[in-house]
């Protein structure tokens, strides 16, 4: 991990903090909550790849409890954050390049390693993040079928596009 | 605290993502109201299944207990019913004094004769010709030779002999077991045994051959039965015929206590026993 690693995802963290809570929370109102456009997970997903595990969770939970400062739901974008970096870690270890990552790949963006291997990452990553996020947000498995899976697939649809609409506008490096 | 750190080092994460999450929950439980009542909703339910569980088990654990109470329970409302039947008032004064069963005259009138003794039949035979019944009670509990063994569906042997705690009865399924019967409905009483044939079938004998006995008819216990109360069931007709040359009916029974499964039965003591014994013992010269 390189010494330069630190400001850009703080300024990533930011950026996106503000796209979440100034812009994609006002979708999530105007369409009832039932569509969520979770922008913020990216930063989870974008953080330095040799970072330990224990510490990309506790990012993860700390993105999600700002989230929650925003939107007033307190622990539900925590716990989904949490999760969400427990998840990466196993997820990247499952798409690890031939021979593992060295210090040449300091995130997982497409710059290092291609869009096609960047959009099934993300797409299963998002996909994970948001069934963890409206499980825990309907807190019971009484509406798994009625409300938690369409939800979670349509919020999934509606946010691939601008997770790939972002990435391609900041190409982010490190 | 070497090996603790090296467990942190290697499940970091996943102990990470357990207090995280931990720290979230409680978080939606105590700040957001549809969680909360969530889960308080399920946090009742979960509790009341567990309350429910335990219940199950305690109730499970007692069967045993409770099996032991309501055999004791059996046994004396058998006892009680056994002497119903052979309910014994001497009427007297009705007219002057209320003297039913109920009231304190008619107590000191009513003079119960049996007393029921539940046991468990810890030996049994039913294949030979003389065969026998080992009970798990004795002279301990007040059981006496001459009792008989009945079962909650008919009747299962009589006490032949007694150790201190155990008692040999034969069976049923035994040539010197003779018991009084009756076809239910009919004032004719017979002698019910075993003609040593087929283990699945009792005789009955000394019925008039004039009585319209049919399949399917119930045999109880006789009135004139020292050995078991009075209108015990004992089996089913399954045939009647007249014997060749004879004014009586040979009629099979089929007993509704099977000899062969033999579990749980009471032990028939009467209370009477030894005075009827010095009774006729005093007329035996004459006989």
């Amino acid at each position: 991990m390189r010494g330069n690693w630190f400001f850009p995802n703080l300024w990533r963290f930011l950026s996106l903090l503000a796209v979440q809570g100034l812009v994609l929370s006002d979708i999530s109102y105007n369409t009832d909550g039932y569509v969520s456009i979770l922008l913020y997970p990216l930063f989870i997903l974008l953080l330095p790849i040799q970072m330990s595990v224990p510490l990309v969770v506790l990012a993860g939970f700390f993105a999600g409890i700002t989230v929650d400062a925003f939107t007033g739901t307190f622990g539900l974008h925590a716990s989904a954050g949490a999760f969400s970096g427990y998840a990466r870690a196993l997820l990247l270890e499952r798409f690890a390049p031939q021979g593992g990552y060295t210090g040449k790949e300091p995130i997982a963006s497409p710059v290092y390693f291609g869009w096609q291997w960047f959009l099934s990452v993300a797409a299963i990553f998002f996909a994970l993040h948001l069934l963890w996020y409206f499980s825990v947000a309907y807190f019971t498995p009484v509406y798994f079928f009625s409300k938690i899976l369409p939800q979670m697939l349509l919020s999934w649809i509606s946010t691939l596009p601008v997770v790939v609409v972002w990435v391609r506008l900041f190409y982010p490096r490190n | 605290m070497y090996s603790l750190f090296r467990l942190f080092v290697r499940h970091g994460g996943l102990l990470t993502l357990l207090l995280t999450q931990l720290a979230s929950f409680y978080l939606m439980t105590s700040q957001n109201s549809p969680q909360q009542e969530i889960a308080r909703l399920s946090w009742s339910w979960y509790a009341n299944r567990m309350l429910e569980w335990r219940n199950r088990w305690l109730d499970y654990l007692s069967l045993r207990d409770e099996n032991i109470r309501l055999k004791m329970e059996n046994a004396r409302l058998h006892t009680q019913l056994a002497n119903l039947r052979a309910a014994d008032l001497l009427w007297r004064d009705t007219l002057l004094r209320p003297s039913g069963p109920d009231s304190a005259a008619g107590k000191k009138l009513l003079r119960p004769e049996y007393v029921l003794l539940s046991a468990r039949a810890i030996g049994n035979t039913f294949s030979g010709r003389y065969n026998w019944l080992i009970l798990n009670r004795g002279a301990k509990d007040g059981v006496r030779p001459n009792s008989g063994v009945i079962s909650r569906s008919g009747v299962v042997g009589v006490v032949r002999s007694v150790s201190e705690h155990f008692a040999l009865a034969m069976s049923v399924l035994h040539p010197q077991t003779k018991i009084s019967a009756v076809v239910k409905g009919y004032p004719y009483y017979g002698s019910l045994y075993w003609d040593e044939n087929d283990p699945r079938y009792l005789a009955l004998s000394d019925i008039p051959y004039h009585l319209p006995v049919r399949r399917g008819d119930t045999v109880q216990v006789s009135n004139y039965s020292l050995l078991f109360p009075e209108g015990h069931p004992i089996g089913i007709v399954d045939t009647a015929h007249r014997l060749q040359g004879s004014s009586f009916l040979h009629i099979r029974v089929l007993p509704t206590q099977s000899p062969a499964n033999v579990r749980e039965v009471y032990i028939v003591i009467n209370r009477y026993a030894d005075e009827l014994e010095r009774l006729s013992e005093s007329i035996q010269e004459e006989r």
